[in-house]
């Protein structure tokens, strides 16, 4: 059940603390639906707005009955325009608002780059720290949907390689209820991208975190390779490290969650006992996060690697059509081939 | 699960609005795409409207000789939370088959 307990802040906003008390069965789109509403209800800033999200209540449900019950004044929908979307964003922040913009589809981000870019991610910096920027941008993203073009793109390495952005992918509904709490109550923005192939299957939504929300978090614990991976590809990764089990092969699956900034502590920590590793991710090869993972990683783990770092990724081509995605999205057998490669390795 | 609602489609020509003959669906009907819900006439011509999708019938409007306006509510479903997303399919969740079997010597120096 969510409870709501009320106080007044200094400025004069109502200031709410509201959570969940004890463990819920939700899907990921369930899960984020209760922390905005939760959101909503403890910042009297908080508002919510995007193509759809209003009275359709968003494509994919995530913002179902939050105007009924909050008002068009704090969550409404906008023009099919995603640089005034996120424009929109940024004056309010600069007054004062907590905004949670919404854009329906990783490939509709393109037209607001040069808000986020160019305004978003350094008014801080520009203004010498007197105009934060607390907004969280939710963007549905990731392929394995069947959808069509634009709405299964990976676009995390664009927005990683932007200084003064946070980059985070849930990876399940308990990862996205405490993960999405903990984006809004950020001063700096957000990149909040949402699974969407993880949005329907259901699972236990625990009241408190549970670790250190800032870092990366092991998913499984191995010893003899460390898959790292993050969204839709987490899950994937554990059922391929059910596989390798079957083989004799104790992998271990480390969940980045957080794309910028990447917790190398604990990348080191992991494959500095497992001494292997595959990076894993839905992104085109070149120049995606992989690079930066690996890079990380033999930095603080040249000395006692057994391997390169393997990279098992989308291929260096536009994404395709959904008849093709199980093709170019990482699949067990890809992966499992990636971690035949590293076992197989031998120096020369 | 949830709602939704199908509206009278627009059925060509300016036509504005169309007066329901026969329902060949009742509430609690599970239907399949594609399936034949009802036939309405039109100043133009008598039609039968498909079903937009499967589901299980919730409500209908319109009794025979009532005439529906193009937009409004013609029949309500109840589907499954996971199928009520606007854009794609929902991924199965199955058992992943596998043809790659891992083998290897862990020399553990």
């Amino acid at each position: 059940m969510t409870e709501t307990t009320y106080a007044q802040s200094a400025t004069g906003a109502e200031v709410h603390t509201t959570h969940i008390q004890e463990p819920r069965v939700l899907s990921m789109q369930q899960a984020l639906n209760t922390a905005l509403d939760e959101i909503l209800a403890s910042n009297t800033k908080a508002l919510v707005f995007g193509e759809d999200v209003g009275h359709l209540g968003g494509v994919f449900r995530v913002t179902d009955g939050l105007q009924a019950k909050h008002g068009s004044s704090r969550v409404f929908d906008t023009p099919l325009a995603e640089s005034g979307i996120l424009g929109l964003a940024a004056g309010l922040a600069m007054a004062g608002f907590t905004p949670l913009p919404e854009v329906q589809f990783d490939g509709f981000a393109y037209p607001a780059i040069n808000q986020i870019v160019c305004q978003i991610a350094r008014l801080n910096y520009r203004s010498r720290g007197t105009m934060p920027m607390p907004i969280t941008l939710r963007v549905p993203s990731f392929g394995g949907i069947r959808a069509p073009e634009h709405h299964g793109e990976s676009l995390e390495a664009l927005f990683a390689h932007v200084p003064g952005l946070k980059v985070v992918s849930p990876a399940d509904p308990h990862q996205a209820y405490h993960l999405l709490r903990y984006a809004a109550a950020s001063p700096d923005p957000v990149i909040f991208m949402e699974p969407k192939a993880r949005y329907w299957q259901k699972a236990p939504v625990e009241a408190a975190p549970g670790d250190d929300l800032a870092g990366a978090r092991i998913a499984r614990h191995g010893r003899h390779l460390t898959l790292v991976a993050w969204g839709a590809m987490v899950a994937r990764c554990l059922q391929v490290a059910e596989l390798a089990a079957e083989d004799g092969i104790d992998v271990e699956v480390l969940d980045l969650r957080w794309l910028s900034p990447i917790d190398g502590v604990t990348l080191a920590e992991s494959v500095g006992r497992t001494r292997r590793a595959v990076v894993v991710h839905e992104a085109p090869l070149t120049s995606g996060l992989g690079a930066e993972v690996a890079q990380l990683i033999t930095a603080s783990c040249f000395d006692t690697l057994r391997s390169p770092v393997e990279r098992v990724t989308g291929f260096d081509v536009p994404y395709p059509s959904g008849d093709l995605e199980d093709e170019y999205v990482p699949n067990v057998d890809r992966i499992l081939y990636g971690i035949q490669r590293v076992l197989e390795y031998k120096r020369g | 699960m949830a709602e939704l609602t199908f509206p009278l489609p627009d059925l060509g020509e300016g036509l504005i609005e169309a007066t329901v003959l026969e329902w060949l669906v009742a509430p609690g009907d599970q239907v399949e795409r594609n399936q034949p819900l009802v036939e309405v006439e039109t100043s133009k011509s008598a039609v039968e409207l498909p079903s937009p999708q499967a589901g299980k019938v919730l409500r209908i409007h319109g009794e025979p000789g009532q005439s529906i306006s193009v937009g409004q509510p013609l029949i309500v479903f109840d589907v499954p939370d996971d199928s009520a997303g606007i854009v794609g399919t929902v991924p199965k969740d199955e058992a992943p088959k596998r043809r790659v079997r891992l083998s290897a010597v862990l020399d553990e120096d």
